[in-house]
Parts: C-alpha cells; sequence; structure tokens
C-alpha cells in the first residue's frame, strides 16, 4: 500500500498539453471584424459646457498678460508667509547664537518664470505694486477683491487696483529665468503683517503682447541681528497665497467642445451605443441587417473629437492632457459626481498645443470600450446601472489658463463614434 | 485501509480534471474513444474482455464474480505522440489520463463495484490567423479555438458466479462530463492595442446512460471465454443557460465483445478479443466534417506467468491490438494499432492470495487517417489491491 502515496508523484512529472488541430479540423464559424463610423446624431445628445470648476489659486502659479494677442489682460496677486523671526549670528565674542531681535532694513521679490510657457523671446518690463484693499485670493477674479456668498467687493479699479507702485524690473528670457525687484525697509514691513487682508503684491506686465507664466515668487528679506549689528542675513519667506485675475472671461462655446482653462472648463454630453445596426453599408455587406449588437461584439469602442483653433489669447502653449469620466448624476450638473477615467494614461491623453493653434483639425481618439459594453449591457461589471453621460475634461483642474477646444455637432467635423465590431455565429457543437 | 484508498482515489481524481488531450484525433467528429483498460489488458492487446481470473473492466462484467476479494483498482496513462500530416506539418503532443478507478466488494453471494472510466476524450486546440481591414489598413489576427471537454462513464456493476464455472454481470452506466468550447479573437499590431478580444464561448453537459450484460464461462480448466453486449442510451449535450449554441443529441453504438483465454503450456497463456461497434449512427447529428465509421477492432495477446523476479510472480505479457477510429478528419477510414509488452509484479501476497499488485504495459502504436500519422508511445501502469 505504500506504493499507492507514490502515484500521484510519478504522474505529476509529466507535463499535459493540448493537441493542436491541423488542416480544416474543426474550426468553429469563423467571425468577421467590421468597422463602422456612428455620426454623432447617431449615439450622443444634448452637449453642453460648463464653466468654474477650481479656482486660479489652485495653480499655484502666476499669469502676467497684456493685450496678449489684443485681447487678454492678465495680473498676478500674491502674499507671503510670516518672516522667520531667528537667526543664527555670529556675535562680537566669535559664538554662534540664536537672535530673535531682527530688523528688517531691505529686501528682493524674486519672480521665477515658467519659459517654455511664456510666449515671449524679447525682454519685458514687470511693474510691482502693493494692493491697497482687501482680496480674497481663492475668490478674487478683474473684477471683484472678494467673491464670496453673501460678502461681494468690487475692485476699486478693475484689475486689483489701485496698487501702491513699489518698482520695475526686466525680465529677459534669453538671460535667465527670474526677474527681482527691489524693496526698501517700509514695504518689507508692510507685508510683515500676515493678518492684515489688504497686504499682497500685483505684478504687472508693461509691454503689450505677451503672456507670461510665474512658476512661482519668494521674498528675500536682509535681517540684522541684535547682536551682531553690522552683518546681514538673507532669509526668505515663501508664498502664502498666488492667483491670477484676467479679463475678458470667455464665454462658453455656442458650437464647440472645450476643456481646460482655469477656472476650468468641462463639456458634458449624452451617448448611447446603438443597439441595432442598420444602414451602414460597409457592415451590411459582410452581416445580415439589421443587427442586434450585443456587448461582447464590441471589440473596440471611441469617441473621436477633431480639435479646432482656440481664441488665440488662451492657446495652450503646452500639451493639454484630456480625460474622459462618466457623469454619475446628469441632472445634478454642475456639480455631478463623476465615475473612474476612461482614460489608460495615468496623466491623461496628451494633445500637443498646435492642435489648438497652427494645426487644428487633428482627430483625438478616445477609446472607451468597456463603457460602451456596460452602456449597451445596461450596468457595469459590478451590477450597477451604466450612465450614459461623458463629461469632458482636463486631468487636472485647473491645468492652466489655456484650454482645448473642439468641433461641436452639426460641424463637418463633429464627433463621431468609432466601432470595431466582431460578429461571429455560435459556438456549436460538433 | 479504505479509508486510505478513498482518500487516493479522490485525490487522483482531482489530479485528473482536466485531462489533456492525448490525439489530434480527439479533434474529429465527437473525439476519441479511451477504453477503460488496466495495465494488464493493456500489455496483453486486449479490448477488456475474456481474460482468465477476475478482473476489474466494465466492458467485462462477469469477470467481475471471478474475483474473490473486495478490490480496488486503480490505472494511469501517460502518452507521448509524434504526429505528421500530409502537409509537412509535424509536432509532439503529450499528456495523462486515469481511464480507470473503482472498487469492488462483496455483496449479495456476488460482486458489486463502483467505476469511472474513460469515454471519449475531446480536447484539443486550433489556431489560424488572418487579416482584416482597420482604418484603411490591413491588421493580423489570430483565431484560437480551445475544446476542452471529455465524457466519462460512472458505473455501477454486480456480478455473480453461477457454479464454478459460469459468471454473468451486468453493468449499469452513466455518461457523465461536460465540453467547453471556446473561440479567441486577438488582434496583432501596435495600431490595435486598443482593440479588445473577441470571445465567444459554449459550455454543454453530457448525460446518457449505458447498459452492460456480460457472460463468462470457464470452459475448461485453462480456458475462459467471455462475451458482453454495451446497450447506450442516446447522449444528450445540453447547452447552459449563457451559451448560444444549441443542444445536441448524439446517437452511441451498440457494441459488441467477446473474447478468450487458453492456457495453452506450462505457464503460457494465450488470449484474444473482438469489438463491433458502428457508430455511423452518430453521424446524422454531426456537422464536422467527416464521416462516422465502426470502431471494429481485435486483439491478441500472449502472457508467460512462471517469470518471477526477487522471488515474486512477474508475469510477462506481449500483445497486438488493431482497431479503428469511429471518427477521422476527413472522410478516410482512420484506424490504431499497437505492440504491447508489459509484465505484472505481485507486491504482496498472503499464501496463493495476491493482497497487492501493479500492471505496467508499453504500448508503440499508430494512428492513421488520410493525411495525418500519429506513432505514439503509450504507458499505463495499474494497481490493484485486494482484501480491502
Amino acid at each position: 500500500m505504500a506504493a499507492l502515496g507514490l502515484w500521484p508523484i510519478f504522474l505529476v512529472g509529466c507535463e499535459e498539453q493540448l493537441p493542436v488541430a491541423i488542416g480544416d479540423q474543426a474550426l468553429p464559424g469563423e467571425p468577421v471584424t467590421v468597422e463602422i463610423t456612428v455620426p454623432w446624431s447617431d449615439f450622443a445628445s444634448n452637449l453642453e459646457v460648463f464653466g468654474g470648476y477650481g479656482s486660479p489659486e489652485d495653480l499655484g502659479s502666476g499669469v502676467l498678460a497684456n493685450q496678449y494677442e489684443g485681447t487678454l489682460d492678465a495680473r498676478t496677486l500674491v502674499r507671503f508667509r510670516r518672516y522667520p523671526s531667528v537667526v543664527v549670528a555670529v556675535d562680537a565674542t566669535g559664538a554662534s547664537r540664536p537672535d530673535s531681535t531682527l530688523t528688517y532694513p531691505s529686501g528682493r521679490l524674486v519672480a521665477y518664470f515658467d519659459t517654455i510657457a511664456s510666449t515671449n523671446a524679447a525682454p519685458v518690463t514687470l511693474a510691482l505694486g502693493a494692493t491697497q484693499v482687501e482680496w480674497d485670493a481663492t475668490t478674487t477674479s478683474w473684477d471683484y477683491a472678494i467673491d464670496t456668498i453673501n460678502d461681494q467687493r468690487a475692485w476699486p479699479e478693475p484689475g486689483a487696483g489701485p496698487v501702491t507702485a513699489i518698482g520695475t524690473a526686466v525680465w529677459d528670457p534669453a538671460a535667465g529665468d527670474s526677474a527681482v525687484f527691489e524693496l526698501d525697509s517700509l514695504q518689507v514691513a508692510a507685508w510683515a503683517d500676515t493678518t492684515d487682508l489688504t497686504a499682497g503684491a500685483r505684478l504687472d506686465i508693461i509691454e503689450p503682447g505677451s503672456r507670461l507664466r510665474i512658476r512661482g515668487m519668494a521674498l528675500r528679506i536682509d535681517a540684522r541681528p541684535s547682536s551682531a549689528p553690522d552683518t546681514l542675513i538673507q532669509v526668505t519667506a515663501p508664498t502664502r497665497e498666488m492667483t491670477f485675475i484676467y479679463t475678458p472671461n470667455p464665454t462658453p462655446p455656442p458650437d464647440g467642445v472645450r476643456i481646460g482653462g482655469a477656472p476650468s472648463w468641462r463639456t458634458v454630453m449624452d451617448v448611447s451605443i446603438p443597439s441595432v445596426i442598420d444602414g451602414y453599408a460597409e457592415f451590411c455587406a459582410v452581416v445580415s441587417c439589421p443587427h442586434t449588437l450585443t456587448p461582447v461584439e464590441i471589440s473596440f469602442a471611441a469617441l473621436v473629437l477633431t480639435s479646432r483653433m482656440t481664441d488665440a489669447a488662451f492657446q495652450p502653449s503646452d500639451s493639454i492632457r484630456l480625460d474622459v469620466r462618466p457623469v454619475t448624476d446628469r441632472s445634478a450638473m454642475p456639480k455631478s459626481p463623476l465615475g473612474n477615467s476612461l482614460i489608460e494614461e495615468r496623466f491623461g491623453r496628451p494633445v500637443p498645443p498646435a492642435a489648438f493653434g497652427s494645426s487644428p483639425g487633428v482627430s483625438i481618439e478616445i477609446p472607451f470600450t468597456t463603457f460602451s459594453r456596460d452602456l449597451l449591457r445596461g450596468e457595469d461589471s459590478k451590477g450597477n446601472p451604466a450612465t450614459g453621460t461623458l463629461a469632458l475634461l482636463s486631468v487636472l483642474e485647473p491645468f492652466s489658463i489655456s484650454f482645448a477646444s473642439f468641433d461641436g455637432p452639426g460641424s463637418a467635423s463633429e464627433p463621431y463614434l468609432r466601432l470595431v465590431l466582431t460578429i461571429g455565429p455560435p459556438v456549436e457543437l460538433p | 485501509m479504505m479509508k486510505r484508498l478513498l482518500l487516493t482515489l479522490a485525490g487522483l481524481a482531482v489530479m485528473g480534471t482536466p485531462a489533456a488531450g492525448q490525439s489530434l484525433f480527439n479533434a474529429a467528429g465527437l473525439g476519441l474513444p479511451i477504453e477503460a483498460l488496466d495495465g494488464r489488458a493493456r500489455a496483453l492487446g486486449n479490448l477488456g474482455i475474456g481474460l482468465r481470473g477476475g478482473s476489474f473492466l466494465p466492458t467485462d462484467p462477469a469477470a467481475l464474480g471471478y474475483l474473490t476479494f473486495s478490490t480496488g483498482v486503480m490505472a494511469a496513462q501517460p502518452s507521448w505522440v509524434d504526429y505528421a500530416s500530409e502537409d509537412g506539418v509535424t509536432g509532439k503532443v503529450q499528456g495523462n489520463r486515469f481511464p480507470l478507478l473503482g472498487i469492488a466488494y462483496p455483496f449479495f453471494q456476488g460482486m458489486m463495484s463502483v467505476q469511472i472510466g474513460s469515454f471519449l476524450d475531446q480536447h484539443y486546440q486550433r489556431t489560424a490567423e488572418g487579416e482584416v481591414p482597420f482604418g484603411g489598413e490591413s491588421v493580423a489576427t489570430k483565431d484560437h479555438f480551445v475544446q476542452d471537454g471529455s465524457i466519462s462513464n460512472l458505473n455501477l456493476g454486480f456480478s455473480r458466479k453461477l457454479g464454478d464455472d459460469y459468471s454473468v454481470g451486468l453493468t449499469v452506466g452513466r455518461y457523465a462530463g461536460s465540453v467547453v468550447r471556446t473561440l479567441t479573437r486577438t488582434y496583432g499590431g501596435d495600431e490595435t492595442t486598443d482593440v479588445d478580444d473577441y470571445i465567444e464561448q459554449g459550455e454543454w453537459g453530457y448525460k446518457g446512460h449505458s447498459f452492460t450484460l456480460g457472460a463468462g464461462m470457464n470452459v475448461t480448466e485453462g480456458v475462459r471465454v467471455s462475451a458482453s453486449v454495451q446497450v447506450p442510451t442516446n447522449l444528450h449535450a445540453e447547452a447552459t443557460d449563457e451559451t448560444r449554441g444549441a443542444d445536441q443529441t448524439y446517437k452511441l453504438p451498440i457494441q459488441y465483445r467477446a473474447g478468450a483465454s487458453a492456457l495453452v503450456g506450462t505457464g503460457l497463456t494465450v488470449t484474444g478479443s473482438l469489438k463491433v461497434a458502428d457508430w455511423s449512427g452518430a453521424q446524422e447529428s454531426l456537422s464536422s466534417v467527416g464521416q462516422a465509421r465502426d470502431s471494429n477492432g481485435f486483439g491478441i495477446g500472449t502472457e508467460l506467468s512462471r517469470a518471477r523476479l526477487w522471488g515474486k510472480a512477474m508475469p510477462l505479457r506481449f500483445g497486438y491490438r488493431q482497431t479503428g477510429l469511429p471518427f477521422s478528419p476527413n472522410d478516410t477510414r482512420a484506424t490504431e494499432k499497437t505492440f504491447a509488452a508489459g509484465f505484472g509484479l505481485a507486491l504482496s501476497t498472503s499464501g496463493d492470495i495476491v493482497l497487492a499488485a501493479a500492471d505496467l504495459a508499453v504500448e508503440r502504436g499508430r494512428r492513421s487517417g488520410d493525411g495525418l500519422t500519429e506513432n505514439f508511445w503509450r504507458v499505463t501502469i495499474s494497481l490493484l489491491v485486494s482484501g480491502l
């Protein structure tokens, strides 16, 4: 009986293989694969553009513009954190010790620019001023300093004015990525009070025709410790709040798709996968029509958009990263939660900026095969009802002041549905 | 002891599911018939009937009656196949099978048995490549079809000796098993990485019964003759609810078997067996290429029972058999011919009673039909345990 115990071991050592039939042996009915293009009217409706998602402050960067493309003006507002209150100084005995009794005789505001996203090639003159009225970084705009519920206060002058002029500086992109404004002791002292809601700096561009992007700013302060009055120590106060305001505010496009911007735009549309395929010549040539479509027969489904030129002032200077998500409840728009992204790329589908400027008419394909199967089935893989509304948006909101535009329904390059269908007979017994 | 045996049987049953296929002829018709034979019958070229002594073969119900004690048997069967087609396609395939598992126990002055035996092997796969137009370009496709299935026969048998020389037996069997047929189309090329596979699948469960009646007689002290007839019902294949394909019913053949063994000299036994089964009735339900035919065949063999190893009996066996294959990939007849050799080894004895024995058979054979030839090695090893 001991031999019985070895029995399975003897057999496990033999590899299992599946015979491969050859010749014309027993392959069930071969499926056919057909690609069809479904026009907008046959699969989508109710396209609507919503704006106002997020705030420019969320970007953590600034924008400057003066009559860029003849229309856009933009200014950047900034506040700084509390100044460092203690420095380590070497006193008269040569010992290093902390010193919290500091005076600030001078300082510098340094602005760092995104040389790629900025449109100027030549030097530009920038102006720095101190704001004079209270403002709220999250809600401020070109016209309003504060725009919260029950508290709406306009700027005395549109565009965050007036300001107390501090000075000017020239930024030459060929020379570096930063511009420096010199500050006197009074201005340094004025921005030291972080509870003062009027405190803040406004940055303008003097020459017209450019759009600049500010990566960040910092306040470099000269601190004089009491223990070493002949010594100046440079300390840094980073930005606490930075935002930008601009005019004009773009209006929703009446006939197109828009995503991106700051605050961001989203485009929402209702979609449905045709359950019966009929009238498509390329399809009916190989499959009996009308054909009732089943989810497993959808091998590929994609929404195809065609880019078009964005308003010149808001044309992207970097790639737009497109995202597509199902809308949980269309009736709750613009506040409806969104589902998981249908884009496989982690940071969305990148679209080069030229597609919205110098080279419009680029077809952007957004695959959503699983979504379309769920839609046709009426439920997703977890048994939840499938939503028939999609939102097109930027993968990060906001991502940039610029936005992307696509042709809408009714145009020659309206969005369409690309379907690759594999139709086969049932697998039968031999 | 009984508990250990049952646990081992259960383990083997799990290991054997699903079994891999052992022949390209699995792709023809209902598949390749697999006989529930042990190592002794295989080594003697026997078709499952007419061997001397008690045996444990579903096709020879009367032989069960000659068993003296409760008995368990299990058989395993690895095989290695080299195939070649007239188109020049060659390859190898190998797999394991457990063609026979069972136990017998004395019951009502006879012997009752429960057996699980193989019946049809249906495992195979096939791949076809093609092209489809995508976006104005031609894209490669690959259609991969896999059939994963087999049919077994769960038998309940009873046999009883009538006097010293006669025995009759009846085996009632139930066909069981399933087949899953899956066709997958995949799209190749970088430009189609987003295109999902197309998968069409169907699953069917098999149902049916068989009744095998057999009789055996010791004509003289050294001569045994036996005969049996197996009458099956139709084999029903029922599709699952998710399957788009239709149900199907196949007509199975009545199988007649006869065999004899004779002790012709000291320690020298010769044996012969015949089988007649006409599968052409299944043709009307088959949509596949090929014509269902008979699986008639015969086998002859000899056993030298006086050989010994380390003081234990180790009978040497040789055999030859030739049978028709009921299904072929085309309209021509396919046959299987094998030469066999093997031996038995008494692992444990008590007096003249063998408590445990192993039987090994090694077959070298050829399956051939028009355009396809398989040369194979097939090993069958079985363990038989008595006195449970």
